[in-house]
């Protein structure tokens, strides 16, 4: 469908839910930043009016449209137009919507779990630059323009990781996000310039439409493949995964709206955004596919022996991310965007809760917070269960339906082993969610309540004001987290415009998975949740293996490796020889070459008068004798 | 022996006879006498030019009474140069004076 320009309503409606988050940036750090409760006015009534705008944009507009497009020329070349605007299609408005969704309760929960905190005015202006540079890629219309969100969604994840930057490993965590994510973008910024240069034209809507007819297919899959560096990168996929879960460094609703909307969701946004395009190359769909499953095995199994509720959360990020990847990767275009739109509802409710047992109890062990009366807190405490369903997919929460449209996809491949891996995958993840709650739902031993404060901020948080700024979020998503299941059907029809491809239901494929999830239920049962339990998991049995999956697959430490041997080793070493011997002795040459030429010179300066004038009547002498054989 | 060479030729020798004491002589005061000659010689140029082809007699006779007016000048700077360096040296040899060697 041909895009249309937008009325004028639509375009100042987006127009303020892009830009209004930059205006309270921009307000609070150059100008109010000294004044606390102004600084939160601001930044909290602008999500509020663009997460207004956005849900209008979703729901208020009609849905078979199509896509509305706002174009302004930002730079022009010989063959090139590069266009700075915002393009609505369901995908964008859909994901607009969640954007502007979590980071306004994300905003409104860090009023309570914030409170107190010397940062607090520079914490939102960094949320609200945050939600801005999201969103702006979210209704990106072109590449590029994405491209400048997509490093500007990682410079604020930097700023918010490294939030506490007083703490050295909250630095280093930032620092590893940074570097690591930057190393993905390279690849697709040399994606972004293989497109430029053969289509001369970066229009997603285009690249979509036109991609496959215009360009050889190995074109496609090459440009497809360096475009998926960088979701690799940002969505920590394989074998970029180790900095989400150090990540966690920062505050918590800072990991919930970089796990659920913003950052990671990105990679995934990107892939759905060109679907089309990657729909072109099998071989790029292909790759897609692979490294979504390795990823999800991979990091389901370091969340099996994680200790830290928030690790734990992390590690399912990575493989949610990597099923979602899978869905897509399989072919389904709604598989992966509906897993991403429930996943962002329950996996914010999943970091909001646990942000409350670490406020409460001051630490990020689940056994430490068990023993201290976690289960006390019901509010948190059933919110948790409830988004912990959800993860696991348990039949009427959200995370039950979106699963199964990828466990759909899956079973429509011809290989098997897709499937195999999907459905282990979602067993592991029953597994580890089931054995967090079970920790939490069932101490071993109980401390008696006390009412030691912890953490920071404590006295604002244990207000009333801060218990409900943090309760009302959680219940909002909790709804969500239950109900999003059973608007499947009508997102389909929505990304689909109204005309959803014919689906291949396997009638089998519910009850196996669901066997398989309540397997991994059973086992966390046995394990952790029954009266006699050691709480110690099966893979205690096999320290070699549980060393294995918490050392993380010893990626780390590989990094760790050729960082030491191959960067440092080699080339930092090569560039110090290069600075020393090349550059400083070039310098150095230069000026021995001076002080030795001019020592040289300088016996010509005897010192004695005749000499000089010797050489000069010889010079005029032989001036003189010239000028006579001359003429 | 009334012709312009001879008295060219003899101011050639004055003045080989002046620059030869200019390079030659280690005293100053030996190069200022050195100098003069050569001043000298210039001014029989001038004289014995003047005599022979100028067409008018005045013009050579000018610019030697200039010579011997700059002669006097250089004279009394040089001399008080030689005693300003007899002051702070002891000597008047050339060669004590070398503190500019490279």
């Amino acid at each position: 469908m041909n895009p249309v320009a937008p009325s004028d309503f639509v375009l100042w409606l987006t127009l303020a839910a892009m830009w209004l988050p930059f205006i309270s940036f921009l307000t609070i750090f150059f100008i109010t930043r000294t004044q606390l409760a102004l600084s939160l006015a601001v930044s909290v009534s602008c999500a509020a009016v663009s997460l207004l705008a956005a849900w209008y944009l979703l729901l208020g507009l009609p849905a078979a449209q199509p896509p509305v497009e706002f174009k302004m020329l930002w730079m022009a070349g010989a063959e090139a137009r590069i266009s700075y605007g915002f393009l609505l299609d369901p995908l964008s408005r859909l994901m607009l919507c969640i954007v502007a969704s979590i980071s306004f309760l994300v905003q409104v929960y860090s009023l309570g779990y914030m409170a107190g905190d010397d940062g607090m005015a520079k914490y939102y202006s960094f949320l609200s630059l945050f939600a801005w540079s999201m969103i702006s890629l979210v209704v990106a219309p072109g590449l590029l323009q994405l491209y400048v969100f997509w490093e500007l969604v990682g410079l604020s994840s930097y700023l918010l990781i490294g939030f506490w930057h007083h703490k050295f490993s909250a630095s280093e965590a930032g620092k590893k996000a940074f570097v690591m994510t930057r190393l993905g973008d390279l690849g697709f910024f040399l994606g972004i310039i293989v497109l430029l240069l053969h289509l001369g034209d970066l229009s997603i809507l285009k690249l979509n439409a036109q991609a496959a007819a215009k360009l050889s297919a190995g074109l496609v899959t090459a440009s497809a493949v360096l475009i998926f560096m960088g979701v690799v990168g940002k969505s920590a996929q394989f074998p970029l995964l180790t900095w989400l879960p150090d990540a966690m460094e920062g505050p918590t609703p800072v990991s919930a709206l970089l796990h659920s909307a913003t950052m990671v969701a990105a990679g995934v946004y990107l892939v759905s955004r060109l679907f089309p395009f990657y729909a072109a190359s099998p071989d790029a769909l292909m790759v897609v596919l692979a490294i979504g499953t390795v990823t999800m095995l991979l990091s389901s199994t370091m969340a099996m022996v994680a200790r830290d509720i928030k690790q734990v959360w992390a590690f399912s990020t990575v493989s949610q991310l990597g099923f979602m990847l899978m869905g897509l990767g399989a072919g389904s275009y709604f598989a992966g965007v509906f897993h991403l739109t429930t996943h962002a509802a329950f996996k914010a409710l999943l970091f909001l809760c646990s942000g409350v047992f670490i406020h409460h109890f001051g630490s990020n062990d689940m056994y430490d917070i068990a023993r201290g009366g976690g289960r006390r807190l019901k509010v948190p405490m059933i919110t948790i269960t409830i988004a912990g369903a959800a993860l696991a997919g348990v039949f009427p929460a959200a995370g039950f339906f979106s699963k199964e449209s990828i466990m759909g996809a899956l079973a429509g491949l011809p290989q098997p082993g897709w499937l195999a891996a999907g459905l282990a995958g979602a067993a592991m993840t029953a597994y580890y969610t089931s054995r967090l709650l079970f920790v939490l739902w069932f101490p071993r031993q109980i401390a008696a309540p006390h009412h030691e404060e912890h953490g920071h901020g404590e006295a604002a948080a244990h207000s009333a004001f801060g218990y409900w700024a943090m309760g009302v979020p959680l219940l909002i998503l909790a709804g969500f987290a239950l109900v999003l299941g059973f608007f499947g059907d009508g997102i389909l029809n929505f990304l689909h415009w109204g005309r959803p491809p014919e689906f291949f239901h396997h009638v089998w494929l519910a009850p196996v998975s669901l066997i398989l999830v309540a397997c991994g239920i059973g086992l966390a049962w046995l394990e952790f949740g029954r009266k006699k339990a050691a709480q110690a998991g099966f893979l205690s049995r096999l320290p070699a293996v549980e060393a294995l999956f918490a050392n993380r697959w010893y990626m780390d430490a590989f990094y760790r490796c050729m960082l030491d041997y191959v960067v440092y080793g080699v080339f930092s070493r090569l560039f110090t020889l290069n600075d020393r011997r090349v550059v400083d002795g070039g310098v150095d040459g230069v000026c021995r070459g001076t002080v030795g030429g001019g020592w040289l010179l300088s016996f010509l300066q005897s010192g004695l008068l005749q000499y000089n004038l010797f050489t000069m009547v010889l010079i005029i002498a032989l001036v003189g004798l010239y000028f006579l054989v001359m003429h | 022996m009334n012709s312009l060479t001879v008295y060219l030729f003899v101011a050639l020798l004055l003045f080989c006879i002046g620059m030869f004491g200019l390079l030659q002589r280690r005293s100053l005061i030996g190069m200022i006498i050195s100098i003069e000659l050569m001043l000298n010689a210039a001014g029989i140029n001038f004289m014995a030019f003047n005599r022979f082809l100028g067409p008018d007699p005045a013009v050579g006779q000018i610019m030697v009474l200039f010579i011997m007016g700059i002669a006097a000048a250089e004279a009394a700077i040089a001399l008080s140069l030689t005693l300003a360096l007899f002051r702070k040296l002891r000597s008047i040899n050339i060669e004590h004076a070398r503190d500019l060697r490279g």
